[in-house]
């Protein structure tokens, strides 16, 4: 009797264990790595495959990822599942919204920033051109449809307000949590709204609707989706986390020369986009705007610039109901420049 | 009175302290850190912070007033739907295949729409909480009802008692506890369908609070400590319903 209760405490410890964090199992994926064998590296990707991912798609598709020894998976997940799987160990890099790092970060989540890829930020303030907008402050009392208040788009559109002196109450706010305020723009039922320089402007104008586009980056310069990847990560696959970036980096400047080539590898790995080509090759066209400014043309593709950070984070630790807790972190707990290609 | 009360909570705090327990084993066992699955003191003590800097109040109060003008509204229209199905075969044939589609046809697929025509108010969530508790309600009451004692009503009937007396001294007294047993399930529905009603959009509420704890403040002992007081709310409108059921039914109910 004794024996099987013994037997069966250690079975339920064994389970427990098992059922822990991924990165408290894993083993070093340089004794796993080898010419014969290329070491797995999960990837997580935003929520819906989509040609904003080309880059990725393109690496995959061209060898570049295998003939840097990775055998790359990739996951498509949701911001904040993201961010948490990449601390937790279970995916090993993804592409994440700059701002979300500071919030997990301050909540002790162990991720780090590795690379830009939007080096400006993607949200913005958008109307049709008709409507009269054309700065932040021609925004005061006008309606602007939302998500909600709470995310990149809302701390995006507090700094925005902010730099034309007005405040959310300044505006009549709509919220449209299942992101239907493009379509609520398009039909006049707002008259702004916040959505992403690579989609709804872009959908907008090819509907035959000129557009203004209200960006933040002049009032604060927020940190754009980037690569991310967990403090365990960084120190058992950092030769590997390498390779994945400059091979990214790589197929990214091969798309800025020919955005043909990445709109045909995002085809081959999604062929649903091949059912409206013209749209998709305006949105990766859109999207590869995104991917330099003035920082990065100094100091190379995928640079992080430290002061746009540091401005970031007072920021937002200055807004009300901000999301940071506690101490606000500092830029080198947020960032990692490691991995860069030097 | 001390051992009726040994009787009914004793169990309940023993099956509690053994869960809270089993949760902290699992964590230092595990080795998982906070933001994964934080021990329970750590979320006890969110808990008492969040309840002490006012930021779940003002969620509770909301939900809460979705919740019981949602169940009062649903429960409403399901006894009277339940009663017609039982009384007329016809309504029966007529109503139940749209009843049970509407059943069939996932809340959450619908919630969202509801928001975008009724907004993101209060209203959409009172029509999703309403809709969530209508069919337990209904089928209950109907079950309830059609289970009555049809002797009973034929004495009845032949003591010339009014359509009202029949309803008011036979039928609703016979099908209290198939009823309540249908109230019981809607509470505790009508909690996820305030829930669901939050999550397809609104400023405020438990629903709400927990998409901003996890994905905008990455708060995971928040996010805990608002599933405890979810979970608490459902168990505190299923006890009341519990103890207006022993007063009407009595102890088998």
């Amino acid at each position: 009797m004794r024996l099987r209760v013994a037997l069966g405490g250690l079975l339920v410890v064994q389970l427990l264990v098992a059922c822990g964090p991924a990165s408290s199992r894993s083993t070093s994926p340089l004794a796993s790595g080898s010419a014969s064998s290329p070491t797995p590296l999960t990837v997580g990707l935003g929520y819906i495959p989509s040609v904003q991912f080309a880059q990725f798609y393109l690496a995959q598709k061209a060898g570049y990822y295998r003939d840097a020894g990775l055998q790359v998976t990739f996951q498509n997940k949701i911001d904040p599942d993201l961010v948490t799987l990449v601390g937790q160990g279970t995916i090993d890099v993804g592409i994440s919204d700059g701002t979300s790092v500071i919030p997990a970060v301050s909540q002790g989540i162990p991720v780090r920033y590795v690379a830009t890829i939007y080096a400006q930020f993607p949200n913005v303030v958008y109307a049709k051109q008709a409507s009269g907008i054309k700065t932040a402050a021609d925004l005061r009392g006008r309606k602007l449809g939302t998500p909600g208040k709470y995310g990149s788009s809302w701390i995006m559109l507090q700094a925005l307000l902010s730099s034309a002196g007005l405040k959310p109450s300044d505006l009549d706010i709509e919220l449209y949590p299942d992101f239907g305020q493009g379509a609520a723009l398009a039909q006049g039922a707002v008259d702004a709204a916040t959505g992403f320089i690579n989609n709804e402007p872009v959908q907008l104008e090819l509907s035959g609707t000129p557009s203004t586009v209200l960006r933040v980056d002049q009032a604060v310069p927020l940190p754009g989706n980037g690569l991310i990847a967990g403090a365990t990560a960084i120190s058992n696959k950092a030769p590997q986390l390498r390779a994945f970036i400059a091979a990214t980096l790589r197929a990214m400047h091969e798309i800025e020369a020919d955005p043909q080539k990445g709109l045909d590898a995002a085809i081959a790995a999604v062929p649903e986009l091949g059912q409206d080509r013209r749209t998709q090759l305006a949105i990766l066209k859109a999207t590869i705007g995104t991917w330099s400014n003035d920082y990065t043309a100094a100091h190379g593709a995928g640079a992080i610039d430290p002061s746009a950070w540091a401005k970031t984070v007072t920021f937002m630790a200055g807004l009300s109901g901000s999301p940071i807790s506690g101490t606000p972190p500092r830029v080198p707990q947020l960032v990692d420049t490691s991995l860069l290609p030097s | 009175m001390t051992r009726h009360v040994l009787r009914d909570f004793l169990p309940v705090v023993a099956v509690a302290t053994g869960f809270v327990i089993a949760w902290k084993l699992l964590v230092v066992i595990g080795g998982y850190p906070i933001f994964i699955l934080p021990p329970p003191e750590v979320v006890a003590a969110r808990l008492v912070a969040a309840w002490r800097d006012g930021t779940i109040e003002p969620h509770v109060v909301t939900t809460l007033s979705e919740i019981l003008l949602g169940f009062l509204i649903g429960s409403g229209l399901a006894l009277v739907t339940g009663y017609a199905l039982a009384r007329s075969r016809l309504a029966e044939r007529l109503l139940s295949p749209y009843l049970v589609a509407a059943q069939a046809t996932p809340i959450l697929a619908l919630a969202p729409l509801i928001a975008l025509w009724f907004g993101t108010g209060l209203a959409s969530k009172v029509i999703i909480c309403s809709l969530i508790v209508f069919f337990p309600i209904t089928v209950a009451t109907m079950v309830g009802v059609r289970s009555v004692d049809r002797q009973l009503l034929e004495v009845g009937r032949a003591f010339r008692a009014t359509p009202l007396q029949v309803l008011t001294r036979l039928e609703i007294p016979g099908a209290l506890p198939a009823i309540f047993g249908g109230i019981r399930v809607g509470a505790t529905l009508a909690v996820i369908g305030a829930i669901i009603g939050e999550w397809a959009g609104g400023e405020s509420g438990l629903g709400v609070l927990i998409n901003l704890a996890r994905g905008s403040l990455f708060d995971t002992p928040l996010l805990f400590a608002t599933l405890v007081t979810i979970a608490a709310l459902g168990v505190a409108l299923y006890w009341l319903i519990l103890v207006v059921e022993r007063r009407l039914v009595g102890e088998r109910g």
